[in-house]
């Protein structure tokens, strides 16, 4: 699917079928949460992102309110998708709300701002995924933060 | 070039609600069309229908399709009545209805009706393609309908051949899968209708690109992006259109093979033309702005340039993140 925040012009793409994992991964840590890294690339024009893949902590502590991941034992996998043609990388965080809606918390925007003032990290503008799910319904948002601001992609 | 982001484009400018105006237009003189041939024939004729691309969710607002099947019942043109005099005498009646504000043609199995163009310069096309019954009350059952061919469709020829088919079928199994699939089977169709209308003549007809998009996602895995998806459908038409086993069965009657409706040579020109498609794209992506153009009467500048934050070299995700 293909979502733009029409105000700032920015667009992401995701397919569905990494979406899918995504959830999938989700549901079996239910009713915790759950998260990890997102993976992806922008375009030439640096307009749009293109998201394509998830890499899992291998390191984390969780429960229904609270997730917290580690980077221990993921830097092969982000020098692998670097050295790939279309030179992959880390662009954001997505993580699961047990029974509750896909709206970033107080951690959740905390969060970001470690992102942004990491000078390793060095991406301006880090998205966010959250994916709200019960037993019954699923909802994803995304995000990203932009000029100090989290904007949410329709 | 971004591929992906310019068929988005493609698609999302040649959406069929951008052109609400026109598209009313077509709709009443369908209608209008419609209401002629109740008239004249009574109880003769069933419910006439658009089978059209709009029906199908697959239009594209630079050519609309508006198909109006109009099914006759088995005795309507005497209990000895052909084919040939059904499809005589619909375009009579419409020649002599239509002969003054509209070109009345012939066509392969239908009668093309092409309304001069109003104040506004719209030129409406609306395609009539009566059809019979097999046999007397059978329609209700079945909605089953011969056709008439007038003039060599393929490689069904003219006047010597009827095709059996049920048109509803046809339409829901296309709607079926274009709806469902929206992301992939609908796109990719409206992408190949996109780039049929580039060409003023084509032999290949709306309804095949259709079937043989649906037969391609049915015959391999086709996923990524919707240049990943195009790009393997353009490729399973070079690949095997032209091979001497590929067929093409009409979702309204199996017994059909709709790869009858293109000569041998018809197929090479498809097969070549994907081949040609695929070689200049993969030399140059502004190719696919020739083959697949954005409708410009709809296109939106871009009116801001904000862009996501260049980085330098391989972000490294903070060492520990909590989130709630």
């Amino acid at each position: 699917m293909i979502l733009k925040i029409e105000k700032i012009g920015l667009s992401l793409e995701v397919e569905d079928e990494l979406l899918n994992k995504l959830l999938e991964i989700g549901k079996t840590h239910y009713p915790k949460e759950f998260g990890g890294f997102l993976i992806g690339y922008y375009s030439e024009n640096n307009m749009h992102l293109h998201i394509t893949d998830t890499i899992l902590p291998k390191k984390y502590q969780a429960s229904k309110y609270n997730f917290e991941r580690s980077t221990k034992g993921i830097e092969n996998e982000l020098v692998e998708f670097y050295a790939e043609n279309l030179r992959k990388i880390y662009i954001g965080e997505w993580h699961t709300h047990p029974d509750n809606s896909p709206i970033p918390s107080a951690t959740d925007i905390s969060a970001i701002n470690t992102i942004i003032n990491s000078k390793k990290t060095s991406i301006a503008n880090p998205v966010l995924l959250i994916i709200g799910c019960s037993n019954t319904t699923v909802d994803f948002g995304f995000y990203v933060w932009f000029e100090n601001k989290l904007y949410k992609y329709e | 070039m971004d591929k992906n982001k310019h068929l988005e484009s493609v698609i999302s400018t040649h959406q069929i609600t951008k052109e609400k105006t026109l598209f009313d237009k077509y709709v009443k003189k369908k209608n209008e069309v419609k209401e002629a041939l109740e008239e004249n024939y009574g109880s003769d004729l069933y419910y006439p229908f658009n089978s059209g691309s709009y029906a199908k969710n697959t239009a594209i607002n630079t050519k609309f399709d508006f198909d109006l099947v109009s099914p006759f019942k088995r005795n309507a043109f005497g209990s000895n009545g052909t084919l040939k005099e059904m499809y005589e005498d619909v375009y009579y009646f419409l020649y002599e209805k239509y002969k003054d504000v509209a070109e009345v043609k012939k066509q392969k199995v239908s009668i093309g009706l092409e309304f001069y163009a109003d104040s506004d310069g719209d030129v409406i096309k609306i395609d009539v393609v009566p059809g019979r019954e097999l046999s007397q009350d059978q329609y209700r059952e079945d909605e089953n309908l011969n056709l008439y061919v007038y003039y060599k469709y393929g490689n069904i020829d003219a006047g010597s051949e009827r095709i059996k088919t049920n048109v509803k079928a046809q339409i829901n199994n296309i709607k079926d899968r274009a709806t469902a699939e929206k992301d992939s089977i609908r796109k990719i169709i409206r992408l190949l209708k996109v780039w049929k209308n580039t060409k003023y003549i084509y032999p290949t007809k709306s309804f095949f690109l259709e079937l043989i998009t649906i037969k391609a996602f049915d015959s391999k895995s086709i996923t990524g992006s919707i240049w990943d998806k195009l790009e393997t459908v353009l490729q399973y038409i070079r690949d095997n259109v032209t091979k001497e086993s590929f067929t093409q069965k009409d979702p309204g009657n199996s017994s059909n093979d709709l790869a009858d409706t293109l000569t041998s040579t018809e197929k090479q020109q498809l097969s070549d033309d994907m081949k040609n498609m695929l070689e200049r794209i993969e030399e140059n992506d502004e190719n696919l702005k020739t083959y697949f153009p954005e409708n410009t009467k709809f296109k939106k500048e871009d009116t801001n340039n904000n862009q996501y934050g260049k980085n330098s070299g391989m972000p490294i995700p903070p060492p520990k993140l909590n989130f709630g």
